[in-house]
């Protein structure tokens, strides 16, 4: 099998979602050649183009698509197609790193030499409704919303107590974590020019933000956001060639739903009957482990991790399920500091979904992004300290979507 | 005089109404014994040869607090009838499923995890016309904190 490696990538800026902004297709095809253009490729040198569909709201219900769904193509009309084959991906938040792995394995099977990975996203603001359409009401997801008032968030805060109550802790111990998480996220958003938010925050202050459903503070909560992102793939022949410094894709797993999760799963009425899984969370786990087994490696092989934080408890959960260890060593880890650029297991040092807002289905584009820039050394004042081999990128979306990559210097 | 609302559920097909004890609304397959809430046309048992389809059950009225959280922000349109404070909970129910749902109280002294709650049929909002009924647990034992 053809071994494949990111050549190059490009973010922009993260900015306030849910505002008519510059066209998104204007932003994507900026950010598209300027991942080219430091690949020193042209479109034409471009087998495929694999996009994201964005979270865009509907404008009115008597559309019955929306252009959205089409990026891939509308993107390669703009900038120059030869007939290059576009593929449109959507999987909720973890859609990026399903475009991704779709990338990588028309790659290394041999079907392809070069793709480029791209999304946009100018997400809605505030809570997410899943109201069904007039045209389809799909009786399992389309309405907990309306009949319960369940929102993400409160998926989120029965997951973090559950947590705290299966280590026999009191609810006030995750709070604190969570709160801990937040803070050092924001130190390294401070110094991330492409991060929305720059301010650093205490323990204090986010204690001190309104409770949304307890335990989840508000500022424990990822804001939504508008960005876009471009990354350039190529088999590792060719990818030597046009850098010195090829980033190898060890792995790229896609993850989907487990019908025997123990854990209530967004945005679902219940969970699946039959036998169920012995720990919550395993179809979290069993996505890394997948990558783990594709890269021929094991949790202590990881240097850093870059984990979808939609909320601060999804940090702390993507930690115990990467590392696989007694929940005890992800708290240890965390109150000691052993997360920061300088720390044993340095985790999100893009300042993470905390920093940066998530651009919903754009999103693990920034943390593939921050990794690439990690193992070439070029992060800047967040670049870790230790030396750096492998990287992880874990990516979580509603309804059971999952992606894990393993990234790899290779020079 | 007010006349009297019509009692009406918020979604048809979760719970039974009316009812003098409404039960959730669930199917197994016959072929695994795979249980669902919703009911639902197919099993989702990824093992199931899926050669009969599932039947309609009632679900257990009485389950487990498998955990909850006190909803402190206000929902906007259209779902702002979902006023804070609001509980959600979590609840284990003997058929082997969690099932998600509005908790009768907001009174964290009152909840706790592994407590026993069970199913009651409750006002949601009403308009002009109609009263909006939901599904609510509400705990059937003392807390000991």
């Amino acid at each position: 099998m053809t071994e494949s490696a990111i050549v190059s990538a490009a973010i922009t800026e993260w900015t306030a979602s849910g505002e008519p902004t510059p066209s998104l297709m204007d932003r994507l095809a900026s950010v598209a050649v300027e991942a080219l253009r430091r690949a020193k490729l042209r479109p034409r040198d471009v087998d495929a183009v694999i996009a994201t569909t964005t979270a865009l709201p509907f404008d009115n219900p008597s559309f019955i698509t929306i252009s959205a769904q089409h990026f891939a193509h509308r993107l390669a009309s703009k900038i120059g197609s030869h007939g290059m084959k576009c593929i449109n991906v959507c999987g909720a938040c973890a859609s990026t790193a399903i475009a991704f792995a779709t990338a990588d394995a028309m790659i290394k099977s041999g079907y392809i030499k070069t793709a480029l990975v791209v999304g946009a996203d100018n997400s809605p603001r505030g809570f997410y409704y899943q109201a069904p359409s007039v045209l389809d009401a799909d009786l399992a997801t389309g309405y907990p919303h309306k009949v319960v008032g369940i929102t993400n968030p409160s998926y989120w805060a029965m997951w973090a107590r559950r947590r705290a109550y299966e280590m026999g802790k009191p609810v006030e111990d995750i709070k604190e974590l969570m709160a801990l998480v937040k803070v050092i996220h924001s130190e390294y958003g401070a110094r991330n020019p492409y991060a929305r938010y720059r301010k650093v925050f205490t323990v204090e202050e986010v204690l001190k933000s309104p409770v949304v459903c307890d335990p989840l503070h508000l500022y424990m909560i990822s804001a939504t956001s508008s960005g876009a992102g471009a990354i350039v793939v190529a088999d590792m022949e060719r990818a030597k060639k046009l850098t010195d410094k090829p980033v190898k894709i060890a792995a790229s797993a896609i993850g989907g739903p487990l019908s025997n999760e123990p854990a209530p799963r967004l945005v679902h009425f219940a969970t699946a009957g039959g036998g169920r899984a012995v720990r919550p969370f395993t179809e979290w786990r069993r996505v890394i482990e997948e990558a783990y087994k594709q890269a021929g490696i094991t949790a202590e092989d990881i240097d850093i991790m870059e984990v979808h934080d939609t909320n601060c408890f999804n940090t702390i959960n993507w930690i115990d399920q990467a590392m696989g260890w007694e929940r005890e060593e992800t708290d240890k880890l965390i109150r000691k500091g052993e997360i920061r650029h300088n720390g044993r297991l340095p985790v999100n040092l893009s300042g993470g979904t905390a920093s940066f807002g998530e651009a919903v289905q754009c999103q693990a584009l920034m943390m593939i992004h921050e990794l690439f820039l990690q193992l070439r050394g070029e992060a800047g004042e967040r670049q870790a300290t230790k030396k750096l081999r492998v990287g992880l990128c874990t990516a979580y979306g509603a309804y059971g979507s999952y992606g894990a990559i393993i990234v790899e210097k290779a020079w | 005089m007010s006349k009297e609302k019509r009692k009406v559920p918020i979604v048809d097909g979760l719970f039974t109404w009316p009812s003098d004890e409404p039960r959730l609304i669930g199917s197994r397959c016959p072929v695994c014994g795979s249980v669902q809430f919703p009911k639902s046309n197919v099993c989702n048992n990824p093992d199931c040869d899926h050669s009969k389809e599932p039947e309609q059950i009632l679900l257990s009225p009485e389950g487990t607090l498998y955990s909850y959280t006190i909803h402190r922000y206000d929902l906007r349109p259209p779902f702002d009838y979902h006023k804070a404070p609001y509980a959600i909970g979590a609840v284990e129910l003997p058929e082997g499923i969690i099932v998600v749902g509005r908790l009768t109280t907001t009174d964290e002294e009152k909840l706790k995890i592994g407590m026993k709650v069970r199913l009651k049929v409750g006002e949601l909002y009403s308009d002009g016309e109609n009263a909006y009924l939901t599904y609510f647990f509400e705990p059937v034992e003392e807390v000991r904190k």
